[in-house]
């Protein structure tokens, strides 16, 4: 199909779509007067009843705590199918060095580089845990300091090089961080189960509010995402990076690119 | 200024759709993917803000002061995780079709064929 023919499919598309955007933007409440009654009342009642100060913690990990697992366990979903689609290509052995375009002059890697890496990289993991811990008091959680805490091997990967890189980070390590998260989650919404009360029940003394003990099964609930989530960047930067590395003799098949081409 | 969060949200749909069908190159169409995503970003905030009220945090506000929607902010944090995870099954699925066919570009690939 050419490219006018895709415009002359979408033109009649997008028309119809503008039409039902109309419709509904009409019919739509008033911008910034929410009727919803669910978000008012997590507001008014979660601080007294779970005392956490973060609504937004308390709607994932309590009130919502069955639909984070569902979300936990498409990220794992997700992040398994890309390993089975990037892994077995290149083997997994590690090589000495990252795959380099023939020609290009190595330069180096300054020191200031490697210094401020090493020094950036462990205030970012740091800063992702402080934010994983506090999730249920100041805005922050684990899916938001887990990031953080993943970008930490980014910076890893700048100041060291791809082969201390893959000498300091195995993808085992990763990949059973990111299930032991994903078993702590699954576990914190079974166990109440097991003793008679609904699945995910917040069945833990509360804590006090404010304090970084505060919302009882929301705090386990919290680091388990929080370690998951840093497990499941991991293996994705580490599979990724695994891309860039240059091909041994033996172990890309890569015949078939030509056949393709 | 009443419709205007949701006019950005239907555009940057209809713009995300538009990138996709011009699409030359793959990882362009998934980069269009994240544009009509982001429009469901702005739909749910939307949804979910209220004039003059703070963020759902009651750390330095006394609990009772008016907030904005937390449900609605969760829903864009899921909506967050689970893009990010399928953008980089996207780029993996896009590795794999140039390492078997040589090209990025979905006017010269062919259905899939099993390996002769």
């Amino acid at each position: 199909m050419t490219g006018y023919w895709r415009l002359a499919l979408l033109a009649p598309a997008l028309i119809v779509l503008a039409i039902a955007a109309a419709q509904v933007i009409l019919a739509m409440p008033a911008f910034g007067h929410p009727l919803s009654q669910y978000g008012t009342t997590v507001n008014a009642l979660a601080p007294m009843i779970r005392n956490v100060s973060n609504m937004v913690a308390a709607v994932n990990f309590d009130v919502r705590a069955i639909d984070t697992l569902g979300e936990e366990s498409m990220l794992i979903c997700a992040v398994t199918a890309t390993v089975v689609l990037l892994r077995g290509h290149r083997g997994e052995d590690m090589t000495e060095c990252a795959g380099r375009l023939a020609g290009r002059e190595w330069l180096g890697r300054s020191a200031a580089t490697v210094l401020m890496c090493r020094l950036m990289a462990t205030v970012v993991f740091l800063y992702g845990v402080f934010v994983v811990l506090h999730g249920t008091v100041t805005p922050g959680g684990g899916f938001q300091g887990g990031a953080i805490a993943a970008s930490s091997f980014i910076l890893i990967y700048l100041g060291e090089g791809y082969s201390v890189w893959r000498d300091v980070l195995h993808s085992e390590i990763f990949a059973a961080v990111e299930g032991f998260g994903g078993l702590a989650f699954a576990l914190a919404a079974m166990v109440p189960l097991a003793f008679g009360y609904a699945a995910d029940q917040n069945v833990l003394p509360l804590g006090s509010w404010k304090d970084l003990y505060s919302g009882g099964l929301m705090v386990i609930v919290n680091a388990a995402v929080g370690v998951a989530v840093i497990g499941s960047f991991g293996v994705l930067l580490l599979e990724f990076m695994e891309e860039t590395r240059a091909p041994k003799p033996g172990d890309e098949d890569d015949e078939d690119q030509e056949e393709g081409a | 200024m009443n419709v205007l969060a949701w006019c950005v949200a239907a555009w940057l749909l209809g713009v995300g759709i538009y990138g996709i069908v011009t699409s030359r190159h793959y990882v362009h169409m998934i980069g269009c993917m994240t544009v009509c995503q982001s429009g469901t970003y702005v739909l749910l905030l939307g949804i979910g803000f209220r004039w003059g009220a703070g963020p759902p945090i009651f750390y330095d506000t006394p609990p009772g002061t008016s907030a904005v929607d937390p449900v609605m902010q969760a829903l864009v944090l899921t909506d967050i995780v689970v893009g990010a995870a399928m953008t980089a099954l996207l780029l993996a699925i896009a590795l794999q079709v140039h390492k078997r066919r040589g090209t990025l570009d979905p006017q010269h690939l062919r259905p899939l064929r099993p390996r002769e």
